[in-house]
């Protein structure tokens, strides 16, 4: 891949488009692998009867269904899978993911404290960046969405670029120590 | 309390302006000034849970390009429920602007390992995707046949709640110059101003309140524009605790030194 991506040469660009598509078919059944060690787990869990067992026997159920649902009958509009997707599946992970809003106002409440200076920067600037987000800041202060674009666009993007940079940086050499055999613990070594 | 303010104001029907920032008015001019008839690539890079704030951002996006007459080709790199919320939004809108599948947009599907999937488009579309999220050859489907990379599409319009919009960064538009915006959750908007102010995307819809933005601006208000006096609602009743609990704690430390 890293010859690849600097050599022009048609023979390089052949071989490691090859690879690209082996890696697709290897993440399906890497897909494969996750559904048989989630089955494997959950039946141990059934047989024996651990905590929560039932909600096992739901979880193995909704997984044959759906899946053998999407291999016999496919996965488009009208088919067993979608019905489960759209009225089961995606209501419920909705659901789960809103629940954050309440969270989210009782940490407002019992931890949201200004503490230290630092702390105390860091609650007016949300303040300020959740009423300019939304239209009724511009009634209460007719230039606060000014502020908050102006506050995304110099404070935010100047430490965001350095945790993109840090983090890029990292990867890279991370991946320089994979490839050098200098890093080993994915291979399950210390 | 949450809930009360997330209620009232959806019975209540109330509707507040919205103020366009300008990462939003970017991305909408330059989709406007894509020719008519073009074809880009729209991707539904979301998961169900974050339907609210993404969906709002797909139809609006979709309604731009189809009352342009583009044609769209979509893909999704996330395999719980990608390919088939596209297949829901897109036929609906279908109906609605009387388009045909296969001549005025197809869906290629979900394929596993999308930093190999983005990668392997920029080589060849056909190696990756042989067929579309039907099972259908791409040769056989008219829309397709012209092209075979992403330079057969003049823009890339990705919709995410993950990071898989660094990867459209900085192998796709890095590696093959290929020129994208990007619709994300409020979450994730902060992260990606960066990539904006380096014409790295072109704009950027940031949550509920991009995809209202994007609304107003194409004509066509929908779920986000009627969820803003919502949200505004609850971002008041969030500050409003924040406040209560910090006049408490600066009272109880008063009388714990007193």
């Amino acid at each position: 891949m890293v010859v690849s991506f600097f050599s022009g040469n048609e023979s390089v660009s052949e071989f490691s488009q090859g690879q690209l598509v082996w890696i697709t078919i290897v993440g399906g059944f890497a897909l494969l692998l996750g559904v048989a060690s989630i089955t494997r787990v959950s039946f141990d869990h059934i047989k024996q009867r651990k905590k929560d067992w039932p909600y096992k026997v739901v979880l193995l159920v909704f997984l044959a269904v759906s899946g053998l649902g999407g291999i016999f009958e496919g996965t488009e509009q009208g088919t067993v899978y979608d019905w489960l997707f759209q009225n089961m599946n995606a209501p419920m992970m909705s659901t789960m993911f809103s629940l954050l809003a309440f969270y989210i106002a009782s940490a407002a409440y019992r931890a949201f404290r200004a503490r230290t200076l630092e702390a105390t920067i860091l609650l007016i600037t949300a303040t300020v960046v959740m009423l300019g987000r939304v239209p009724m800041g511009s009634y209460i202060y007719e230039y606060l969405p000014q502020i908050t674009d102006w506050i995304m666009n110099y404070p935010n993007l100047s430490v965001q670029r350095g945790i993109i940079i840090g983090a890029a940086l990292g990867a890279a050499s991370m991946s320089l120590r994979i490839i050098l055999g200098i890093e080993r613990t994915y291979l399950g070594r210390s | 309390m949450v809930s009360l303010s997330v209620i009232l104001p959806l019975i209540l029907t109330v509707s507040l302006p919205i103020s366009i920032s300008p990462e939003s008015q970017r991305l909408f001019d330059r989709v406007e000034a894509i020719p008519d008839g073009s074809t880009i690539l729209l991707t539904f890079d979301y998961y169900p849970s974050t339907l609210a704030e993404t969906e709002p951002m797909s139809v609006a996006a979709l309604r731009h390009c189809w009352r342009k007459d583009l044609k769209i080709v979509t893909l999704s790199t996330v395999g719980l429920g990608g390919p088939n919320i596209a297949d829901r939004v897109m036929a609906t809108l279908a109906e609605e602007f009387d388009k045909n599948y296969g001549i005025d947009y197809v869906n290629l599907g979900y394929k596993a390992n999308y930093q190999a999937v983005l990668l392997g488009l920029g080589q060849s579309i056909r190696s990756i995707y042989p067929t579309d999220y039907y099972g259908t050859p791409l040769d056989s489907l008219p829309m397709m046949t012209d092209f075979d990379t992403y330079d057969g599409f003049d823009f890339i319009y990705i919709i995410s709640d993950n990071g898989i919009v660094d990867y459209w960064v900085g192998l796709v538009n890095a590696r093959y110059g290929a020129e994208m915006g990007a619709g994300v959750t409020a979450v994730m908007a902060p992260k990606f101003y960066a990539y904006v102010r380096a014409d790295q995307l072109i704009g950027l819809l940031g949550g509920m309140k991009g995809a209202a933005e994007y609304e107003y601006l194409v004509e066509a208000e929908g779920m986000a524009t009627s969820g803003m006096v919502a949200q505004s609602m609850v971002h008041m009743t969030i500050i409003a605790f924040i406040i209560i609990g910090n006049i408490s704690y600066f009272a109880t430390r008063r009388r714990n030194v007193s």
